[in-house]
């Protein structure tokens, strides 16, 4: 494994991470039915989403340009 | 819950099950399937939840539930009770003039061009005053801005009772000042009682269900 893929990988878990917190928010403010619950759910469930979708799709942009760490 | 909700629930989960697959093994995503996942379970699935958790958090801001769980509205809530068909709200809320379960958002929305988003900024300044704000007492609390004819007229305009009304009549110019936001329905001698939660405690509740 290269460090280019673990560069990925790292990303990927990155992004997952995020949107496993932003599905979390969500779920707990679907339950919550509170308009506290909206607004938790619209600005830090959105967050962690969006930040999410934007790792992950960043992850897919080419990273041969990168310099490796450790790579020197 | 509603079934809608115990679904999207139930998506979510599945979603989260699906990223922690990734999380845990993202070595996975090195073969094209794994690829194919990887776009599925990162971006479709939480768009696809969000999407649903958005409209199903909008669709139960409008709930009449909704706006009474904030407790500064309970007494706007006892007001829906008031068995007195001169006070508007109640005479509206109990004869299904308006759907029960959406009494506040019916009245309470804007009926023009992006009125559902200008409503829910209102709802966004309701949250903020009454969390960060000292609010007022119940019957204290004012409109943001006075109450526009058109909410009114988006169900009563064209209606026989709103256009051959005797009162409504009695004055020729009365009405075409009414369409045109002139003279408010809630004003001063027409339908002024509305809410008037400040003397809930010396009227009669009605106690059926609509």
């Amino acid at each position: 494994m290269n460090g280019a893929t673990n560069h990925v990988e790292r990303r990927l878990q990155l992004a997952g991470t995020l949107l496993i917190l932003g599905l979390l928010t969500e779920a707990v403010c679907l339950l919550w039915a509170r308009p506290l619950s909206f607004l938790t759910f619209i600005s830090i469930g959105g967050a962690f989403l969006f930040l999410g979708v934007v790792v992950y799709l960043l992850s897919l942009l080419p990273s041969e340009s990168r310099p490796e760490t450790g790579a020197e | 819950m509603p079934l809608q909700t115990t679904l999207i629930i139930a998506l979510v989960l599945f979603s989260i099950a699906l990223i922690a697959l990734l999380v845990v093994r993202p070595a996975i995503t090195a073969t094209h399937g794994g690829k194919v996942m990887a776009f599925l379970v990162l971006f479709l699935l939480p768009v696809l939840c969000a999407t649903m958790g958005v409209s199903s958090e909008l669709e139960r801001s409008k709930t009449t539930k909704f706006c009474l769980s904030c407790h500064i509205m309970e007494s706007y809530g006892q007001s829906l009770h008031v068995d007195d068909p001169s006070y508007l709200a109640a005479a509206h809320f109990q004869n299904h003039r308006v759907p029960a379960d959406e009494a506040c958002y019916t009245c309470h929305t804007n009926y023009a061009m992006f009125g559902s988003f200008k409503a829910k900024m209102g709802g966004l300044r309701h949250v903020y005053a009454y969390y960060l704000t000292k609010p007022p007492a119940p019957e204290n609390i004012q409109l943001h801005e006075p109450f526009n004819n058109r909410e009114c007229l988006h169900c009563h305009l064209g209606a026989r009772s709103f256009e051959q009304g005797a009162v409504h009549n009695a004055d020729p110019d009365l009405l075409p000042a009414v369409k045109a936001n002139k003279v408010s329905c809630i004003s001063s001698g027409c339908h002024e009682v509305v809410h008037r939660v400040g003397t809930l405690s010396k009227v009669k509740m009605w106690s059926g269900q609509p």
